[in-house]
């Protein structure tokens, strides 16, 4: 029976769209501090629907310009070239993360609050670890992408899904050890498939498919994906959202001595948090047309 | 009465020194009054003294109500407010209008970290006025008392506004801090990146922006305009600091029928020699081909509109 999860998954998967291509190419781009003003828009263009919801956000209420501003050339040379690509990295991530007809199982606004609340506390924990300015990014959107490996389960095998999320409930253990019970596969599998389908690089495939195997982490990325499980955590206990699990690992105190955050720093963030996911939320409202 | 008082005029940094002595070393912060109403524009190195005036001219009638618009979050543009006095007086009350970047904190949180125990003996919460912070975007917004506000997104590297008030009939412009917008793709057709399409569209984009900036502050009785640069300067290493030219300030304004010009942000290595010396020659020039006033905006200057 697992054998038939497995094909399922995999079909699911090579059955993808190529938007994935253009999150590659812009999450490079967005890497590069010396990025230029034509590598944007060429980047950007490649892809006329990421180039239509960049176009729309910088149209919406957030700038709520007076004039309407229809090219992407205007929107560089108005708003400049890091303000741009902060926007195309958050529409083609979160482009990929909210789609209403994958989920059956959890529900999709509940897992988008609960992705973007990892996204935004990993950026947080790495910007009070002062990690590099130019990797900010890459910490959200590996907190963003941590569960993407539950959107195939999910959309695929919805009952089985909803089997492993009352296991986890009843016997009150955390929702991967559930999964890899009921389908013999767990979301940090399938997570790790969509990353090499994607072509992610190193650090991002290593948060989404090892983020509940930290103790024995021994990779090159170990700060990026302790800092991943440990807003994992934050978003779980404080019920921002839904991931599906109700009973999560703790997080051993080792794991903030590595980090060298202390666990009472997570009491105070809980405005910051909030106030951060309000201001990205104007994506989902983009999204779902509401 | 409506009226503007130039509290701070320096772009960058505070510049005490016997070379600053009489056009002030003093970052940016602008008193307006509309009648009886207060409204400061930006929360410089200035703003301590317009805090200390207040508090001796106005204290005496009541509490002290005022709005406080910032043009954008740089430091130089709200390292004065933690020495603004009025915070610690009871019954002060404070609306801090301003744009914040995509992705960053918010307007709160950037003012208020100045006010932690790292960088100030005294937090934010710990404060006695009453004050409220709001977002702004670009908008028209209904002050009452018969005062209208405009603002306008200007090209700078953080998000940033340019605001106008109009009052009994009158109008005033600030635009600051601002560089004019230019084609930042390839023109050039032996470039490797060039595109024919592109080039056209960029340069179409930047003339386009910028008229719609010189609209914006067209026909006003007082525009006080960023000239942090010379032309020369400009163009030797400072393009896309976001910051404008003598030159191209006098030039726009004067197409605009601006009536009356002060130019603001001085650089901080700009000497009160330099700043005289420039004002007179820019004044000379001027006088025989347009009616158009230009000064240069100096510390304690108070401009009726």
């Amino acid at each position: 029976m697992s054998a038939n999860y497995m094909v399922k998954v995999k079909n699911y998967l090579s059955s993808m769209p190529s938007l994935p291509t253009t999150v590659t190419k812009v999450l490079e781009i967005c890497n590069n501090p010396r990025t230029s003003p034509i590598d944007l828009d060429k980047v950007i263009s490649l892809d006329p629907v990421l180039m239509g919801k960049v176009l729309k956000l910088i149209n919406s209420a957030y700038y709520s310009m007076q004039n309407q501003v229809t090219s992407l050339v205007r929107a560089i040379i108005m708003l400049g070239v890091n303000t741009v690509k902060n926007l195309a990295l958050s529409t083609a991530i979160l482009d990929k993360m909210v789609d209403k007809n994958g989920f059956r199982a959890l529900n999709m606004e509940g897992f988008w609050r609960h992705s973007l609340c990892v996204g935004v506390v990993s950026k947080l924990i790495a910007r009070k670890r002062m990690v590099d300015s130019t990797r900010l990014d890459e910490y959200f959107a590996a907190g963003l992408l941590h569960d993407i490996g539950k959107i195939p389960l999910n959309n695929i095998l919805s009952e089985e899904y909803l089997q492993a999320m009352g296991l986890a409930d009843r016997e009150r253990i955390p929702l991967y050890m559930a999964e890899k019970r009921v389908l013999n596969l767990d979301h940090a599998e399938t997570g790790a498939m969509i990353a090499e389908v994607w072509k992610l690089d190193k650090p991002l495939s290593d948060a989404i498919s090892l983020h509940h195997a930290c103790d024995s982490y021994n990779g090159s990325n170990k700060e990026l994906v302790f800092t991943v499980a440990v807003a994992d955590y934050y978003a779980n206990r404080e019920r921002i959202g839904f991931s599906g699990s109700v009973h999560p690992d703790k997080v051993p105190p080792e794991m903030f001595d590595f980090l060298g955050i202390e666990k009472a720093w997570l009491e105070e963030i809980d405005d910051l948090v909030n106030k951060e996911i309000e201001k990205a939320s104007i994506f989902l409202k983009l999204k779902t047309g509401a | 009465m409506f009226s503007v008082t130039i509290w701070g005029d320096r772009g960058s940094m505070p510049v005490p020194g016997p070379d600053t002595v009489v056009f002030g070393g003093n970052t940016a912060c602008l008193e307006v009054r509309c009648g009886e109403r207060i409204i400061i524009i930006d929360a410089g190195s200035g703003i301590r003294g317009l805090g200390d005036y207040l508090v001796r001219t106005e204290l005496k009638k009541g509490p002290i109500h005022a709005d406080i618009f910032l043009t954008h979050t740089h430091w130089d543009h709200i390292m004065g407010f933690p020495m603004f006095t009025p915070i610690y007086i009871p019954g002060t009350s404070l609306e801090i209008h301003g744009p914040v970047n995509f992705e960053d904190e918010t307007l709160e949180q950037i003012i208020g970290a100045q006010l932690s125990y790292r960088y100030w003996p005294v937090r934010q919460d710990e404060l006695a006025a009453k004050i409220k912070y709001e977002t702004l975007r670009e908008t028209m917004l209904d002050l009452g008392d018969g005062i209208k506000l405009r603002t306008k997104y200007l090209n700078h590297p953080v998000l940033c506004l340019g605001y106008r008030i109009e009052y009994e009939g009158k109008s005033f412009v600030t635009i600051f801090d601002h560089e004019p917008y230019v084609n930042l793709f390839p023109t050039n057709p032996t470039h490797p990146d060039y595109d024919a399409a592109i080039a056209l569209e960029g340069d179409t984009a930047a003339r386009e922006e910028n008229a719609k900036i010189e609209n914006f502050y067209s026909d006003a009785n007082v525009l006080i305009h960023d000239t942090q640069y010379s032309a020369k300067e400009y163009r030797a290493g400072k393009s896309g600091w976001g910051h404008s030219s003598y030159e191209y300030a006098i030039n726009a304004a004067n197409r605009s029928r601006v009536k009356k010009l002060l130019l603001f942000h001085h650089d901080p290595n700009r000497t009160d020699t330099e700043l005289q010396e420039l004002e007179l020659f820019y004044q000379a020039k001027l006088a025989r081909l347009t009616a158009m006033e230009i000064h240069m905006a100096r510390e304690g200057l108070k401009v009726i509109i």
